[in-house]
């Protein structure tokens, strides 16, 4: 039940046909892990939490860095050398006191993926490489937590929404990795692909519209082209492959 | 035979910064093998040592994921291929 503070906070989108009270009531009880609070991370957290989102855990094992700041515009000047999940949550909290905000502060490994993930009703990769991706994709399908994913290098993005078992995977569309280095990129990058993100987990937590699922959305602000990709389940896929027969 | 190969930004360093190289060819290797015969650099940068494609190279015919033996995928007069690049940043 929403609160009446709560409505006056959130009136606007409760406006939107398909929202509504019901749809805000939603959001409340939704839990979203974000992997990572970077250039991804900053903007799909702050939005997040600004729709009401009710839980938002937060994974990051970094320390604020200078060069971090001309995109992960959750940290500022002050925070240098600050954990970043610390960082975070105090920004998010300070602009939705209505938010639960779980910063962790820990490296997402093969270990602890899975109990991190657990409970939640969405993942938003937020990640800065891809092995950890690819921990998360297979710790998706196996808990059956829909997956959101976003990546960034340069003025290019992708992003893609995995529903375990039904829509193509990250490992059905990307099957190798590329070499770990320093990736340039500038902070609108990230922040157009992490709003798609954000707005991908409110609709599906809502229930509206449709889901960028069999859909590679590929970003090119040079160009200011969005491309869109038909892709599909692979019946050999190494994370979800197993799982075939329920598309 | 004519066919578009969109190249990402990624990329284009290796093809004087152009966006779209028309290509010939009836299978999606005959293209990528035409367009490094114009870019002779570009092929690092698309195939493996064995003539595989890299793994983190796709490569779409009219916007559809040619996964698979996308390398033998037929293409048609007029098709528009699109190689895209796994990116990992964040």
């Amino acid at each position: 039940m929403l609160t009446e503070d709560e409505r006056q906070r959130y009136d606007r989108q409760i406006m939107i046909r398909g929202i509504g009270e019901d749809g805000q009531e939603k959001l409340k009880q939704a839990k979203v892990i974000i992997a990572g609070s970077g250039g991804l991370g900053s903007p799909a957290s702050i939005y997040l939490a600004a729709a009401g989102v009710g839980t938002i855990r937060i994974v990051d094992h970094d320390r604020v860095e200078l060069s971090n700041l001309n995109r992960q515009i959750l940290h500022w000047d002050k925070d240098v050398g600050r954990n970043k999940v610390d960082s975070a949550a105090e920004k998010l909290s300070q602009l939705n006191r209505g938010v639960e905000i779980e910063p962790v502060e820990v490296t997402i490994s093969e270990d602890n993926v899975s109990s991190l993930v657990s409970g939640f009703d969405l993942i938003v990769d937020a990640m800065d490489n891809l092995p950890t991706r690819y921990l998360l994709n297979r710790a998706a399908i196996e808990n059956g937590i829909p997956f959101v994913h976003g990546a960034v290098y340069g003025l290019e993005g992708r992003a893609m929404t995995i529903i375990p078992g039904k829509t193509a995977c990250l490992r059905c569309v990307y099957r190798g990795s590329i070499p770990e280095e320093k990736f340039p990129v500038i902070g609108v990058t990230p922040a157009v692909i992490a709003c798609i993100q954000a707005t991908e987990v409110i609709k599906y937590i809502v229930g509206i519209g449709k889901l960028l699922t069999n859909r590679l959305l590929v970003y090119d602000g040079l160009d200011m082209k969005f491309t869109e990709f038909s892709v599909k389940r692979n019946p050999n896929c190494d994370h979800c492959g197993h799982l075939a027969g329920e598309e | 035979m004519s066919v578009k190969l969109n190249i990402p930004s990624y990329l284009q360093p290796y093809t004087n910064d152009t966006g779209v190289v028309e290509v010939d060819g009836s299978t999606v290797s005959e293209c990528l093998n035409h367009l490094v015969t114009q870019f002779p650099s570009i092929g690092k940068m698309v195939f493996a040592k064995e003539g595989k494609l890299l793994d983190y190279v796709s490569i779409y015919v009219d916007g559809e994921f040619a996964y698979g033996d996308e390398l033998a995928k037929p293409v048609k007069d007029g098709d528009e291929l699109h190689v895209v690049y796994i990116i990992g940043g964040g």
